[in-house]
């Protein structure tokens, strides 16, 4: 039996058939894949510290190899739960996401901008210290510098750097932005604006008064029974910090992350599907309420603490909007998308199938921030598993999600150059949707049995009962961070080898040039090609 | 589709300084001047500043994360069970065999230099953790080896704030009585390190076993004389 010709992967023709675009892609080719593969590299290292960091919720009831580890953790402080999890969380949400949102943040704003990029070596600098940054607070974190509040976990030293790496994005980004062909304007453009200005603010406000470094009064002066020593404190003194932490968390999900990943599947949905917009008009009350409805989910994060009830009950009121923002976005994005599926059939396509999850995550996500909007529900749910789930729905779900489909849409774009497999391609969806699936049923479900239980008004239930129930969705969780972590895997040893492929074909060609330009022995050809004109 | 860029970028400076004026600036012009209050008759002030080493302690439990899963937040019995969990009460610093059950309040926190009101409960509140364990001995015995007391724990065991040393002499006042499958060869003793120390110094000095006036009403503010 004749076996089929191998037909090998298509290596040509990605690139836009528009000479204009083709040309901005080109010029932003070095530094957005550089910040791919150092978010795909950082995506690595946070999914492994984040299994670890699981498994060390559970020390009694290890799995076999990474219990050795989890042995280790007690003994030395390198290892420990508070170093590992802030270093997976922190090295997830600034080294994964934030390096591919910057990425995929320059691409679109040339790309819509239909100029092609100045000064890439700017962006190429930014990138470098960008990476340098977050290996620093890594480190930090690890060595016993961190500062204890989520996700400014990095040291001041560590902070400045990613704050010089941000400004040159920064200042790259409006230039671009001032610098597009007139006419250039979208939706996505809006969205990646507000996340590019959103940052700064909130990492400088987070990062200078939530220092440790700066206290709000010296001792000396507040030991003084002298009340008016205690007139003017610094904002980060106090309750505050807790205020502004919350404020903070929140604002890098809502303001930072979800922009980006908006503006992208604002981008990329009805440009594959070939569809217009589904309620395209109110696209901009979306944007709109969005910005202003979403970062008092911070509040969720208050409720029944130390603060003044009236900013809890005003932001709860506020939040509990959030449907409202949620419900136009979700119209346009799901709504699109189903349509689309529903025209080219179910699941075609490499890309599509993520962003439409992506888009589905984000309604799920703002139906999670919804129902802690609710006091009754914020009151058993806030200090549960609840709000890990509801984290990794942000972190993961959504933007992760936009991010493998972003990826598989630009990649091939930028290289002019296939993705190698497509059996890689199916596995590591179903492994991220399965994990993803399962994480949100099990630590979401988790999160609401403890919750029921840390809340029972049964005075004789204490702590112990509640962990032995809450165990189990421990153990569960480690093992749906596993499974993710396999998808995890498989895509970036797909990226590695599609770069890897690339890069030996360029070599190639530029061998096979190198090799026409070093034949330099051949003085009959042009003397026959005249004698034979002469002869003609 | 867009509004140009300069009117763009002001709406947005304004949405984003509506919500940073009402979650942040109102809230400090109401918490941020909080000081002790005096008592009446005598020089003292409450809440009192904890020791130097209890201050050390905040950043050992600032960098080994324990704000991870542990809250340090009692919340009204209006909102959540805390006060029924028993997390609300604490020993009396005037009289040890009084106990104090209240919420905590935004003035408890003035001393502090971090405050960690912590997000998770996958561990207990530490508020009153010296109601539950009044000496330190018993709070080196879990950080050492949490499963003793709870076979279900998620807590890491904090073996690394501890060192085994050679008995010379008597052995140390704060050599750990453990059970016997942590127990170090004869003649070895376990000691907290200035680390373990400072930390549970600091877990200690935790307590809110006074009262404050019910802060519910207007805030006292500091007087201007």
């Amino acid at each position: 039996m004749a076996k089929p010709p191998y037909i090998p992967p298509a290596d040509h023709g990605f690139i836009s058939t528009d000479p204009e675009l083709a040309a901005v892609d080109a010029s932003v080719r070095w530094p957005v894949l550089v910040c791919f593969l150092s978010a795909v590299h950082w995506m690595v290292v946070g999914t492994f510290l984040l299994v670890y960091a699981s498994s060390l919720t559970h020390p009694q009831d290890t799995f076999p190899i990474i219990g050795l580890l989890v042995k280790l953790s007690a003994c030395c402080s390198f290892f420990t739960y508070g170093h590992i999890w802030p270093a997976a969380v922190d090295a997830l949400v600034y080294g994964w996401a934030s390096t591919a949102g910057l990425g995929l943040a320059i691409w679109l704003l040339t790309r819509m901008g239909r100029t092609p990029a100045r000064a890439p070596a700017a962006l190429m600098t930014g990138v470098v210290f960008w990476n340098l940054g977050i290996a620093t607070g890594l480190t930090g974190i690890f060595l016993g510098d961190s500062n204890g509040v989520e996700l400014l976990e990095f040291p001041a030293y560590a902070s400045w750097i990613l704050w010089v790496a941000y400004a040159l994005f920064a200042l790259w980004a409006i230039a671009t932005y001032l610098g597009r062909k007139p006419g250039q304007n979208h939706i996505a453009q809006s969205w990646i604006l507000v996340a590019l200005f959103a940052f700064p603010w909130l990492y400088a406000t987070g990062s200078t008064l939530l220092s440790t470094d700066l206290h709000p009064l010296s001792p000396d002066l507040r030991h003084t029974s002298d009340q008016s020593a205690w007139a003017f404190p610094l904002p980060g003194s106090g309750v505050m910090q807790a205020l502004l932490s919350a404020w903070y968390v929140h604002g890098l999900f809502v303001l930072w992350l979800a922009p980006i990943g908006l503006a992208l599947l604002y981008y990329l949905i009805p440009k594959m599907s070939g569809l217009d917009l589904q309620w395209g008009s109110r696209a901009q009350l979306g944007f709109w309420s969005w910005i202003i409805i979403a970062p008092w989910t911070a509040v969720h994060d208050l409720v029944g603490g130390p603060f003044p009830a009236d900013t809890v009950t005003v932001g709860l009121v506020l939040s509990g909007l959030i449907f409202l923002p949620v419900a136009v976005i979700g119209m346009n994005l799901v709504g699109t998308s189903l349509r689309g599926e529903a025209q080219q059939g179910h699941h075609g396509g490499i890309v599509f199938p993520f962003l439409v999850l992506s888009a589905f995550f984000f309604v799920i996500a703002g139906a999670s921030e919804q129902l802690l909007s609710v006091r009754a529900a914020n009151e058993v749910l806030r200090f549960t598993m609840f709000r890990e789930c509801n984290m990794f729905l942000w972190v993961y779900g959504f933007f992760s999600f936009m991010v493998f489909g972003s990826m598989y849409y630009i990649v091939p774009r930028l290289l002019d150059f296939g993705w190698r497999s497509a059996f890689l391609i199916r596995a590591h969806y179903y492994a991220s949707l399965y994990g993803i699936l399962l994480f949100l049923a099990l630590v979401g479900g988790g999160g609401i049995v403890q919750g029921l239980i840390l809340e029972t008004t049964n005075p004789l239930v204490t702590i112990v009962n509640v962990n032995q129930v809450s165990i189990g969705f421990y153990i569960a969780s480690t093992m749906c961070i596993a499974l993710v972590s396999i998808g995890n895997g498989i895509f970036a040893l797909h990226l590695g080898w599609m770069v890897l492929d690339w890069l030996r074909q360029q070599v190639r060609r530029s061998r096979l040039a190198s090799e026409i330009l070093m034949e330099p022995y051949q003085p009959a050809a042009p003397v026959k090609a005249t004698s034979v004109e002469v002869s003609a | 589709m867009n509004p140009p860029f300069r009117p763009f970028f002001f709406l947005v400076l304004a949405t984003f300084m509506f919500t940073w004026f009402a979650l942040i600036v109102l809230p400090w012009i109401n918490l941020g001047h909080l000081a002790p209050i005096k008592e009446e008759g005598t020089p003292g002030i409450t809440p009192w500043d904890s020791s130097g080493s209890a201050h050390q302690g905040e950043k050992v439990y600032a960098s080994n994360g324990c704000a991870y899963c542990h809250t340090q937040q009692v919340r009204p019995a209006s909102s959540g069970a805390d006060i029924i969990r028993g997390w609300g009460t604490a020993t009396d610093d005037g009289d040890p065999k009084k106990e104090v059950t209240r919420r905590t309040y935004p003035r408890d926190y003035i001393w502090q230099h971090q405050v960690f009101l912590g997000t998770s409960r996958a561990g207990a509140d530490l508020t009153n953790v010296a109601h539950r364990f009044p000496t330190a001995a018993g709070l080196y015995r879990y950080l050492y080896d949490p499963y003793v007391l709870n076979g279900h724990s998620s807590m890491p065991a904090y073996r690394f704030l501890f060192t085994m040393q050679k008995v010379r002499g008597l052995p140390s006042d704060d050599a750990l009585v453990l059970v016997p499958a942590d127990m170090p060869p004869a003649g070895w003793e376990i000691v907290p390190t200035a680390e373990a120390k400072s930390l549970v110094a600091y877990l200690l000095s935790l307590n809110k076993g006074y009262h404050l006036p019910d802060e519910n009403g207007p805030v006292p503010r500091p007087s201007k004389s």
